[in-house]
């Protein structure tokens, strides 16, 4: 393991990073000055653009970790030149959660203004407070805010742990040569990933669900589960492209490689959808008012019953997020060329924000104009810079974490038992 | 010269190791050949383009299945629900492409497997019960240590004693002509 940023053998591109800290930190500071500004003013939406902008890369980086440990349980011999770069970005998630998600949990004005049900004065649309709300009461073995830190704290310590494990035997691999080392980080993925699956789920319980928490959908732990892995590939394939263009994939990087993560991104695009509409299609088929108002205030205007923005935002999801990228993908053409699989890659990226938008922003504002005693914010306000300040902001430090990270280790597992198998692999 | 060849299916010859046969199916890829096949024991990465082929083109009925069986779910939901016997379910309407998506993508994945698996039967030319390569003695080594070129006699570049001269000159073993 090499210690010093300057050493001989770091790539060029690596020395970066510095600049892609400043970007972070800049993002980081602006959308955290105005979430400190509408918490003055008891407003949430700032808050919620940090939010998105933290779950994004959370997300994004929950996905690199399962697939991680994914290729690692099969053996997947196409993976290793691939993985060591999300082995370089992973120490990035718990970074991530400590800038986002905690200091939002922790601090008790920040977390009353985002998660409604810690609020007990908290009006809701029916005229009572949160204090007196019996379907509250019912769940507070679960939603009580000692439980709900503790949470907190663990997915920041499970998600590091599995992070920590990880890389520490695959970089000690760099240096002894052990194949021993294979063997041991296989046993951990077996046991990291039931243990990632039921924390990326609870987490998505607790970050997202539990932002309108009336509603409840037991599919909601896969369908966060099912955009993390398509980030995830997203991103593989966006930092591939550039790193083969003058990185250290260079050369090693080839078309069997972006065939199979394209071939991955289109069973995620299914899967994905999959998970969406049977998620919608048994609320509508059920047809239970507690839980088909999720998806009404995102559909109907509450005051004048017509279509809102919410309704576009979701036709784009369909068309957008699911239809175009799916049909595109179908093509064998377009998973070997890498100039489109980067473009299919990008409006992947883009779809997934797209989907968190609609997920974590529409929510019930108690107000007597509405006829059910209730307005929704349209989704078209300025708040939009400040989510894309917070994701720049995170994606900042997420790029910075990799770069200082390939400056300081191996860019390829280079003592790998797979790594001649990954470098040839062929379709 | 067409009398004595009608009742030939071709030439084999055997080669002993992969880069022999891998380079020999480049430079009968490169003479134009077009009916010819290499048979090897076990996959050797990259001869799809050393023998010239193209892509297969079972995916597209795997497409034109998989469409057909959507228009086809949403005949059948259309025509039975909403048409020959109008009925209302749980509120929902007639007919709308959400209800019975269910049933419009089973069509869809059902279809898109019949185009596949009648697709490569049809292309496969199957069923397709004796082949004259089963009647060569040799031909059971290519399942074990033994990698096989055959040209036959279909293409037009066939001519018996040039095409086994140019099977030798690719560093062949052993030749021998197939009859049907």
């Amino acid at each position: 393991m090499r210690d010093s940023s300057s050493s001989p053998s770091a790539h060029p591109i690596t020395a970066h990073w510095k600049k892609f800290l400043v970007l972070g930190l800049m993002g980081l500071g602006v959308s955290w000055f105005f979430a400190f500004q509408g918490m003055l003013e008891h407003h949430h939406r700032p808050l919620l653009s940090v939010l998105v902008g933290g779950l994004f890369w959370v997300s994004v980086l929950i996905g690199l970790l399962m697939l991680t440990m994914i290729t690692r349980v099969f053996d997947a011999g196409w993976a290793p030149v691939v993985r060591r770069s999300w082995e370089l970005v992973l120490p990035a998630l718990p970074l991530v959660l400590l800038l986002s998600v905690v200091p939002m949990a922790l601090l008790p004005k920040f977390r009353h203004l985002l998660w409604d049900w810690t609020d007990a004065s908290h009006l809701l649309p029916n005229g009572h407070e949160v204090g007196h709300d019996p379907i509250l009461q019912a769940k507070s073995w679960f939603l009580n805010e000692n439980f709900f830190l503790g949470r907190i704290f663990g997915y920041v310590v499970i998600l590091g742990g599995l992070v920590w494990a990880l890389r520490k035997w695959s970089f000690a691999q760099d240096t002894d040569r052990t194949a021993g080392h294979t063997h041991r980080l296989h046993a951990i993925s077996a046991v990291g990933i039931p243990l990632g699956a039921v924390t990326l789920t609870m987490l998505a319980f607790d970050c997202l669900m539990a932002l309108s928490y009336h509603w409840f959908s037991t599919m909601y732990g896969v369908w966060f589960f099912a955009l993390s892995i398509r980030l995830a590939l997203a991103f593989t394939v966006i930092i591939t492209y550039r790193l083969s263009h003058g990185g250290w994939l260079d050369g090693i990087f080839n078309q069997a490689h972006r065939h199979v993560l394209g071939c991955l991104m289109l069973a995620f695009t299914v899967f994905w959808a999959y998970i969406s509409f049977s998620q919608y299609f048994l609320i509508y088929t059920a047809n239970i008012p507690e839980e088909t108002y999720w998806y009404n205030i995102r559909e109907f205007d509450s005051i004048t019953g017509l279509k809102n923005q919410w309704w576009s935002v979701s036709m784009y999801l369909v068309f957008g997020f699911f239809l175009l990228p799916f049909l595109i993908l179908l093509f064998y053409r377009t998973k070997i060329i890498a100039g489109r699989l980067l473009s299919v890659a990008w409006l992947i990226f883009f779809g997934g924000l797209v989907d968190l938008w609609f997920n974590a922003v529409p929510r019930q504002i108690a107000d007597k104009s509405g006829p059910e005693g209730f307005i929704v914010a349209p989704f078209l306000t300025p708040h939009l810079f400040l989510d894309l300040a917070a994701l720049l902001g995170f994606g900042g430090i997420v790029i910075a974490v990799f770069l200082r990270g390939a400056s300081r280790h191996e860019t390829i597992p280079v003592h790998d038992p797979r790594i001649l198998e990954s470098i040839n692999y062929h379709e | 010269m067409n009398e004595r060849n009608e009742r030939i299916h071709g030439v084999a010859c055997t080669f002993r190791r992969p880069s022999d046969v891998f380079h020999a199916a480049e430079r009968v890829r490169d003479a134009g050949w077009k009916c010819w096949d290499v048979h090897t024991p076990f996959p050797i990465h990259g001869m799809d383009q050393a023998m010239g082929l193209p892509r297969s083109p079972i995916p597209r009925l795997t497409l034109l299945g998989g469409v057909t069986g959507f228009l086809t779910g949403c005949l059948l939901t259309w025509y039975m629900n909403s048409y020959d016997y109008p009925l209302i379910v749980g509120g929902k309407p007639y007919w709308s492409v959400i209800f019975p998506f269910p049933v419009l993508y089973e069509c869809t994945i059902l279809f898109a497997a019949f185009g596949t698996f009648f697709g490569q039967f049809i292309f496969n030319r199957l069923p397709h019960h004796h082949h004259p390569l089963f009647d060569l003695p040799q031909f059971s080594r290519v399942s074990d240590d033994t990698f096989m070129i055959v040209l036959e006699a279909r293409d037009a570049n066939f001519h018996l004693d040039e095409s086994r001269n140019f099977l030798l000159s690719l560093g062949g073993q052993e030749i021998t002509v197939i009859r049907d």
